[in-house]
């Protein structure tokens, strides 16, 4: 990152950290929530779907681990703020898990393979109420006392800065050199000695971590959580389709993603009511069938062909003064 | 989802307990067949096709609305019905596939799955805008029948009926992919998408009518779901992803493998939920399909072809 992009970064954190004294009631603070809940774990999928080029389609798993963990371990004398880091630690477990058996495969079935262990984990929360509280759902403790709303708020912001830092990282470093080789040949990267292996589960264990920090935060603005939305596809595919929807293996894409996505699907909640999922399922081919590259990707590919053309430009004026 | 008509599971003695597992056996074989019809049409979409289609379930729903619908309008028995609801949704899908999926820009999984889940938030929604959101069911006197077969098991009469349906249209199906004209060049673009052209197969035009018939199987699953289940606009979802499950079960670009998988699948969870409770069926399937994954990727009946 140049220093003034470094800048830019800092003021637009700056910004988002005194969005609060503008914007007060309770309704818009939790959309906002919600943005940079998503931003973060677009970011945090995006290190593996997007650098790495494994399309998850289970990140609900990591979701579900940290807001579970964050319900759960209080009950168990776990103080409020250890709870989520041990949620993070059980995060990147099921990541070893998941990602062990599932890294092996490759295109559809690695997709497939990380759906069916978020299922699996959704219907054991289901179907074993001891623990769980099953489908009747379990209460959750708040992480914060005070100013609840613009606490969550606060706390997402500073989830997605982290979560983007560390894409920045990333996108820097040798080792995210190593996850793009594995995106665009995997065979090639496996032959010139990078242990795909062990790249891809380092990727999948930072964006698990990541994923249940944000679940731990959802589940404890929410107060209360059940197998079937924590641990839900629909999460999973929303995680996504943000980071798809704004441009996947890029840093900015994730955050542009979720805003577009999040602010659309509410303002279609408030707009069209019954009809919003309909909408929002045009949303999603018209994506498919015009901005296959995500909003910065399409963007970027623009600004290419504009530049070489600018660039080609006053070549060929040359070569006609030189015909002439 | 129950197995139909499953007697209470008694532990007092072994031939009691022998039954009920014989009638779960054929239970899980009668529902096990409508799986397989879903299955089949998965496999020629995704095993023969490799279109990642997450709306296969929706599809289904659509064929046990389209079918409800001519029954309310007509009053025609849902055992024809299915008929019109698959022609309806043969058209659809082909012209979902001549539509939008011939014009993707990006052939990715991913973009697939996007397309195919817009879809299916598109059609659940719009169902529910037209039906409501509330449970259906259809009045048939043939409900209440029972096939009984000795003193132990008895077979509920609807099921026999859609069992013997899906039989045989699940056989046309097969011999459609295996010696047609249009069967066997989906076949030939599954073995090789940049020869077959040049062997004179319209490709898209193959394609389009491959992925109509994979969707009018669902379709008719739905029709002949109808009578003996509730409908509601996500009746369908459950079977998307078991769709996927017996397709890789059933190794990828077998038809008949995806048919078998279907049948044990029936089974398995007819004998899981009378064993450990209806609630842990899908979880058996899911252990199964990374089990298989895992360690036999090419699919339990694997032709190791395509």
């Amino acid at each position: 990152m140049t220093r003034s992009k470094s800048w830019i970064a800092a003021g637009s954190f700056a910004v988002c950290l005194l969005i609060p004294l503008v914007v007060r009631t309770d309704y818009n603070l939790q959309v906002l929530f919600r943005v940079f809940l998503f931003a973060a774990l677009g970011l945090a999928w995006n290190l593996v779907g997007g650098y790495a080029g494994q399309l998850s389609l289970g990140h609900a798993a990591y979701f579900g681990a940290g807001a579970y963990a964050m319900a759960l371990l209080p009950h168990f004398g776990v103080s409020l703020w250890v709870a989520p880091v041990l949620g993070i630690i059980l995060a990147v477990a099921f990541a070893a898990l998941i990602g062990g058996v599932s890294f092996r495969l490759r295109g559809p079935y690695f997709a497939l393979a990380t759906i069916a262990f978020a299922e699996v984990l959704r219907l054991l929360a289901k179907n074993l109420p001891s623990v769980t509280g099953g489908d009747v759902g379990i209460q959750v403790p708040s992480l914060f006392a005070h100013a609840i709303n613009r606490s969550f708020y606060l706390a997402a912001v500073v989830l997605t800065a982290i979560a983007f830092g560390v894409t920045v990282w990333v996108s820097r470093s040798k080792f995210g050199y190593y996850l793009m080789a594995i995106r665009e040949d995997e065979d090639t990267a496996l032959s010139v000695g990078i242990n795909t292996a062990r790249t891809k589960l380092e990727a999948l264990f930072l964006s698990a971590g990541i994923t249940a920090m944000g679940g731990a935060l959802y589940g404890s603005l929410f107060l209360f959580i059940v197998p079937d939305q924590v641990l839900s596809l629909d999460i999973s595919n929303e995680i996504a389709i943000v980071a798809m929807l704004g441009g996947a293996g890029t840093a900015l894409g994730p955050i542009l993603g979720s805003i577009v996505l999040e602010s659309a699907s509410e303002t279609f909640k408030n707009v069209f009511h019954e009809a919003h999922l309909l909408i929002y399922g045009l949303l999603l081919v018209v994506v498919v069938i015009f901005l296959p590259e995500g909003i910065v990707g399409t963007v970027n590919t623009w600004l290419a062909r504009r530049r070489s053309a600018l660039a080609a430009a006053p070549k060929q004026r040359a070569q006609r003064n030189s015909a002439s | 989802m129950g197995a139909p008509g499953l007697r209470s599971w008694k532990r007092e003695s072994g031939l009691d307990a022998f039954f009920s597992a014989l009638q779960a056996i054929l239970n899980g074989l009668l529902t096990g067949a409508l799986y397989a019809l879903v299955g089949m049409g998965m496999a020629l979409i995704f095993g023969v096709m490799r279109i990642v289609n997450f709306a296969h379930g929706t599809f289904l729903m659509l064929g046990m609305y389209a079918t409800y619908f001519i029954f309310e309008k007509t009053g025609l028995n849902p055992y024809f019905g299915f008929v019109f609801a698959s022609a309806f949704l043969f058209c659809l899908g082909y012209l979902i596939y001549r539509g939008l999926i011939q014009h993707m820009p990006v052939h990715s999984d991913f973009m697939q799955i996007l397309l195919t889940l817009g879809l299916a938030l598109i059609f659940t929604d719009a169902i529910q805008l037209t039906f409501g959101a509330d449970y259906h069911q259809l009045n048939l006197p043939l409900l209440a029948k029972n096939v009984h077969l000795g003193q132990h098991i008895s077979l509920n009469a609807p099921w026999l009926v859609s069992f013997g349906l899906a039989v045989v249209l699940g056989s046309g199906m097969y011999w459609f992919v295996m010696h047609t004209r249009i069967g066997r060049a989906a076949r030939a673009i599954a073995q090789n998408r940049y020869a077959s052209p040049l062997m004179g197969i319209n490709v898209h035009r193959v394609q389009a009518v491959s992925f109509g018939l994979g969707v009018a199987g669902a379709g008719i699953a739905g029709g002949l779901l109808l009578p003996v289940f509730y409908i509601y606009p996500t009746v369908g979802d459950q079977f998307t992803l078991k769709a996927f499950v017996m397709v890789v079960l059933g190794g990828m670009g077998s038809i008949q493998g995806a048919a078998v998988a279907g049948l044990v699948l029936g089974v398995v969870e007819s004998l899981t939920s009378l064993y450990w409770g209806n609630e842990w069926a899908l979880a058996v399937d899911f252990a199964i399909f990374l089990l298989v994954l895992s360690l036999r990727p090419a699919g339990i009946f694997g032709s190791q072809r395509v």
